[in-house]
């Protein structure tokens, strides 16, 4: 990724103290934010391992909201075999309802998220997005991996389950982010085309947070969601826009269980 | 969300060929909308659901108040040691502890959420208050401020009080008392500052600690709450005070850094930035609740 070169020199002492924070932030972060969400999700595959059924408990009993939609009209689809993506070697097999269905789209959009934003890091690198700022390179980067541990979270409470973990990308989503992808040709289109993931995502959490049953998911659920609106903020910014635009999040963007079921 | 993506197109026409495909994303969008309600209308359908069940509760009597205090705190406590903590109730059992709580017929549902929603409103009450007595520093809402962060303050003090409406109006639909009075916990914590309130500085730190603590009440919240809509309504707005806390954080670091001028929604602003900011507002992958609020504190008594 190309940085700018010229850099004012306030930030000279800016950038480091900036880091130094940074820096806190992480240990506290590694410290406190992720041995609490593994006894979470310990918690979560504990319960899994113990009853296979244990996570599937909202199986149609859900009300309100897309994901409960694909999961009502899904009382047939409770057999629906997971299929999404062509690249079937790394597509979960076995059969995912209730809970382990919104898991698994969550870990789709997770994993579009996860390449959207490495094709950004890839596409910086050839220099196909003109100067790319200090900061969009470090949100990107961050962001990144944060979504890979959404991935990961999820992904350990469906192979708990006995499932294989989910792999491949959102299939509905994923032709028109690679489609639109393609036009992109600087930072302002790429921090767009992530600013509609993160909504997309912390619609589709907020939508689960109704959808799911056990408790254990709905902290999960939640847990996320203001994160993936923490980045929405920050690329709001970084466009120049109002950080903050609604006082109440929308639910017009969330995907359905469907997309991972199509 | 189709207006604010139109609107976003409209500010930057230049960049035009990088926007999505909008027949494409249009296509998404309307499947999206046969399913789903915008944020308003989910909100008001969530509080129409309220209604219902609030009428259902009353006609059943009332419940013993402090029985439900009883159970609203045991609950909480419970959800947010599940998730963060728990170590102990989880090597108990937390999963049975919790059914067995569910199912026992002391358990009062309606009234226990409405106490937590109670304690919801509390912080909103305090929040708004909190945003007005800094809006009247010079430095945040006078003429030496900077433009975004009083803008920031304004419009969060309306936020504030659109969700203390919107909780209030869950509260009176399950048969509750509208919550007016800030929590008594934070008020305090909030009053003790007020004489430092000396510069910016200490007032982002301040609403930054009330906004990380609404944030991780919310997402506490969430997995105690019994109603459903009570729920969504909760669930729409634990996000956007996380954004709130997104955005203090990114100006607590500019101002730290001494580089004020930065706070800025200039176009291209964001190339002068320094590479830390582009990951400071959002420092864990994970949203905490260890500073969530107990779900009682800002109930009525």
């Amino acid at each position: 990724m190309r940085r700018s070169t010229k850099t004012p020199e306030v930030m000279a002492i800016s950038e480091h103290e900036l880091s130094a924070m940074t820096s806190d932030l992480d240990q506290l972060h590694h410290d406190v934010g992720m041995p609490a969400m593994h006894r979470a999700i310990d918690q979560w595959n504990e319960k899994t391992r113990s009853s296979r059924r244990g996570f599937l408990i909202g199986a149609g009993a859900v009300a309100g909201g897309a994901i409960l939609a694909a999961c009502s009209s899904g009382s047939s689809s409770s057999t629906t075999t997971t299929k999404a993506g062509s690249t079937s070697s790394s597509s979960s097999s076995g059969t995912l309802t209730g809970d382990l269905a919104v898991a698994g789209l969550a870990a789709s959009l997770e994993n579009l998220a996860v390449a959207a934003y490495g094709d950004v890091l890839t596409a910086a690198g050839a220099n196909k997005l003109g100067t790319v700022p200090p900061a969009v390179a470090t949100f990107v980067t961050t962001v990144k991996g944060q979504h890979a541990q959404h991935a990961q979270a999820w992904n350990s409470a469906i192979v708990s389950a006995g499932h294989k973990a989910v792999t491949e990308p959102d299939p509905v989503l994923t032709p028109v982010i690679t489609a639109d992808f393609a036009k992109v040709t600087n930072v302002t289109g790429a921090a767009q085309l992530a600013l509609m993931l993160e909504n997309v995502a912390s619609q589709t959490y907020q939508s689960a947070v109704s959808a799911v049953k056990a408790t254990s998911s709905v902290q999960v659920a939640a847990s996320i969601q203001p994160v993936e609106m923490q980045h929405a903020a920050i690329l709001y910014y970084v466009l120049g826009q109002y950080p903050v635009p609604n006082a109440f999040n929308p639910l017009t963007l969330a995907r359905p269980v469907s997309d991972f079921q199509s | 969300m189709r207006g604010r993506l139109k609107e976003r197109r409209q500010s930057a026409p230049d960049q035009q060929a990088a926007d999505p495909d909008p027949r494409a994303m249009a296509a998404l969008l309307e499947e999206s909308q046969d399913i789903h309600h915008d944020a308003m209308t989910a909100t008001g359908d969530s509080l129409a659901e309220m209604v219902e069940s609030g009428l259902d509760a009353r006609a059943r009597g009332e419940i013993d108040p402090d029985e439900s205090r009883e159970v609203a705190a045991k609950r909480t406590r419970l959800m947010t040691g599940a998730a963060f903590g728990g170590g102990l109730l989880a090597a108990a059992g937390i999963g049975a502890a919790l059914q067995g709580l569910f199912a026992s017929d002391a358990f009062a549902a309606s009234a226990t959420d409405v106490q937590i929603l109670q304690t919801a409103s509390s912080i909103e009450v305090l929040a708004v208050s909190t945003y007005k007595t800094a809006l009247t520093l010079p430095f945040i809402g006078g003429a030496s401020a900077n433009p975004v962060v009083k803008t920031f303050a304004t419009t969060t003090m309306q936020q504030h009080s659109q969700h203390l409406s919107a909780f209030n109006a869950a509260i009176t639909t399950l048969g509750g008392t509208a919550q007016t009075n800030p929590d008594p916990a934070l008020a305090k914590v909030v009053a003790a500052a007020v004489p430092g309130l000396t510069g910016p500085g200490p007032v982002v730190a301040l609403a930054l600690e009330l906004e990380q603590g609404a944030a991780e009440t919310y997402v506490a919240d969430v997995a105690a709450l019994s109603d459903a809509n009570a729920k969504k309504v909760t669930a729409s707005i634990m996000g956007v005070e996380a954004q709130h806390a997104s955005v203090l954080l990114a100006v607590q670091a500019l101002l730290n850094a001494n580089a004020p001028q930065l706070i800025t929604l200039a176009p291209g602003n964001v190339a002068n930035l320094p590479a830390a900011a582009g990951s400071v507002g959002f420092p864990e992958a994970f949203f905490p609740t260890d500073q969530a609020r107990p779900a009682t504190e800002g109930a009525q008594s």
